[in-house]
């Protein structure tokens, strides 16, 4: 069955936004974020409007509610992962996620001579805790190579590097190049072969891959796993780290303060079981019911058939492109498993002049290195300009690009 | 309404009579071809790199014999050097003392701003507020 468009679109208020001049907003820069369908912002709103109180705390009315919806959101998103609820520590979004990881339990578990194997193809948020990390307590960090001619990981080089690693990080789906590493293979290698066949734990960032794929948690089978709302029709300000109840208790708390405590004396304090013991201070509460609500929007729909749909288009787009004089594409829009992405370059045309020049026609793309630095590096470029789509794209639009793309390429190439 | 040097003045009655944002854009374009001391990439260095611009652009002041002023610059977004081109054409030969006195409100008046995003805009106001500076110091 086909999705319906029509009343997909319908569903999010900003998609009928007119521009300057009464151009109709053409949204593709989903990557960065995505839109939020009209019962993301009604869940938020009802309970600001209605329920508004802090949790876990007092006995009235509203605080009760309050806490049943926080920990039945909990349950709802966790479930949407195919996880126990307990498995689920909210964080600020992928970013705070990985953060976690790295001193909740790399900091208390990893130290000299042990080696964090990541690749050249991450998001600066799975880079830069490694780095500082590496400098406070002397693990190693190991960077996978892209394969420049493929433009996927270079399996042949993680298999010999797994071997020493303790710990594998990898972005589950580039937001560069849209490029879906075969993490089932990349998890199992790790398990069998990892820390010198003791097996390595394992941390995919899946930012880019919830949008995209039902992602069953345990039965990925990886140790941590790190999302965020807002790439999934969510809000903004919330996401997760996965991982499980025998993980969490060997991690230590990097934010402290009150809600993840049991008993605080003077002298000391004892901490919450389970995710609570991450979760210090008051929650993001009207964030959890808008990604509770999110998630129950996307439940409507079967992402095999979202991917193919919002892949697709990125294909097709892709290969117009290839036709206009002096583009060139990253990526590799020829496999299936390629999300929504298509980066792009023109050979004299600045991708932050083609951003400015798209925005007048009404198409949101971004530019930039997309906190990728060491990935562009790969690519031989500074940055690139992205389109990206979602769920609400439609093929006109996909058509309405390429075309105002061929028109400024025309005019200013 | 603000007066402003003559030569600048022609400029944004040049983008006044545009029709839309693609034009103003082509004309910015065209604008960054005129820039009239291009500084070539040998020197573009630290010292003369405007902060805040997502692309690259530098620029630096000369104030010759005659106690004139002129920009040198360059920048690898045309639309940045294009901005940047209006300025050093629009300001060039006139004395520190008058290019120092000038506001950046000349970008509204050509219609531009509302084209150009925060982050270009404020690598406009460092530029801007770099010339202006630069301008200041050798007023008298
Ligand atoms: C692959 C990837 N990882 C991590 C992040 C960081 O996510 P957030 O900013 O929501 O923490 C992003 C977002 O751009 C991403 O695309």
């Amino acid at each position: 069955m086909a999705l319906d468009l029509d009343s997909i679109r319908a569903d999010f208020p900003i998609l009928s936004r007119r521009l300057e001049g009464e151009r109709q907003l053409v949204y593709l820069d989903n990557a960065a974020t995505t839109q939020k369908p009209q019962v993301v912002i009604d869940a938020m709103n009802d309970y600001y409007a209605n329920t508004n109180a802090n949790v876990h705390r007092a006995v009235h009315t509203l605080a009760g509610e309050a806490t049943e919806g926080y920990e039945a959101s909990r349950t709802g998103i966790a479930s949407y992962f195919g996880a126990p609820r307990d498995n689920l520590i909210f964080t600020s979004g992928t970013t705070e996620a990985i953060n976690l990881v790295a001193y909740g339990w790399a900091r208390a578990n990893l130290g000299k001579g042990d080696v964090v194997l990541t690749t050249e193809m991450e998001h600066h948020a799975d880079i830069v805790p490694w780095q500082i990390l590496s400098k406070e307590c002397g693990i190693e960090i190991r960077y996978v190579p892209l394969n420049r001619e493929t433009m996927t990981l270079d399996m042949e080089a993680f298999e010999i590097a797994v071997e020493d690693a303790s710990l594998v990080c990898v972005v589950h789906t580039s937001n560069v190049l849209g490029v879906r590493n075969d993490v089932e293979r990349i998890i199992k290698l790790s398990k069998l072969h990892g820390r010198n066949g003791k097996g390595a734990h394992v941390m995919l960032d899946a930012a880019q891959a919830a949008p995209h794929e039902r992602i069953c948690f345990p039965e990925l089978g990886c140790d941590f796993l790190a999302l965020s709302a807002h790439k999934m029709g969510g809000p903004t300000g919330i996401g997760a780290l996965f991982t499980t109840t025998e993980i969490m208790e060997t991690m230590k708390p990097f934010i402290s303060g009150g809600d993840m405590i049991e008993t605080v004396t003077l002298e000391g304090s004892t901490y919450q079981k389970g995710p609570h013991k991450f979760e210090a201070g008051t929650p993001r509460i009207a964030e959890a019911f808008g990604w509770h609500a999110a998630v129950q929007w996307l439940d409507q729909y079967n992402m095999k058939e979202v991917h193919a749909h919002v892949s697709n288009l990125a294909r097709w787009t892709a290969e117009q492109m290839e036709n206009i004089p002096g583009i060139h594409i990253y990526g590799r829009h020829d496999l299936e498993t390629t999300s929504g992405v298509v980066s792009f370059l023109h050979e004299n045309i600045h991708a932050e002049d083609l951003a400015h020049l798209m925005d007048a026609g009404g198409f949101a793309v971004r530019t930039g290195h997309h906190c990728a630095q060491p990935l562009m590096e790969a690519l031989g470029v500074s940055s690139t300009a992205r389109a990206s789509f979602w769920i609400y794209n439609t093929k006109e639009e996909a058509e309405a690009f390429v075309n105002h793309l061929r028109g400024v390429v025309d005019r200013f190439s | 309404m603000n007066e402003w040097p003559a030569a600048l003045q022609e400029i944004i009655e040049d983008f006044r009579d545009c029709f839309d944002r693609m034009e103003r854009y082509e004309l910015l374009f065209e604008y960054a071809k005129r820039m009239p001391y291009p500084l070539p990439i040998e020197d573009w260095t630290e010292e003369n790199r405007v902060q805040g611009c997502q692309s690259e652009a530098h620029v630096e002041c000369v104030i010759d014999d005659d106690d004139r002023f002129h920009i040198h610059g360059a920048a690898d977004a045309q639309l940045v050097q294009g901005l940047m081109a209006v300025l050093a054409i629009g300001v060039d030969g006139l004395s520190p003392n008058e290019v120092a006195q000038l506001t950046p409100k000349f970008v509204d008046e050509m219609d531009v701003k509302a084209s150009l995003t925060p982050s270009r805009a404020n690598g406009f106001l460092n530029l801007f507020e770099m010339i202006r500076a630069e301008a200041e110091k050798h007023a008298k």
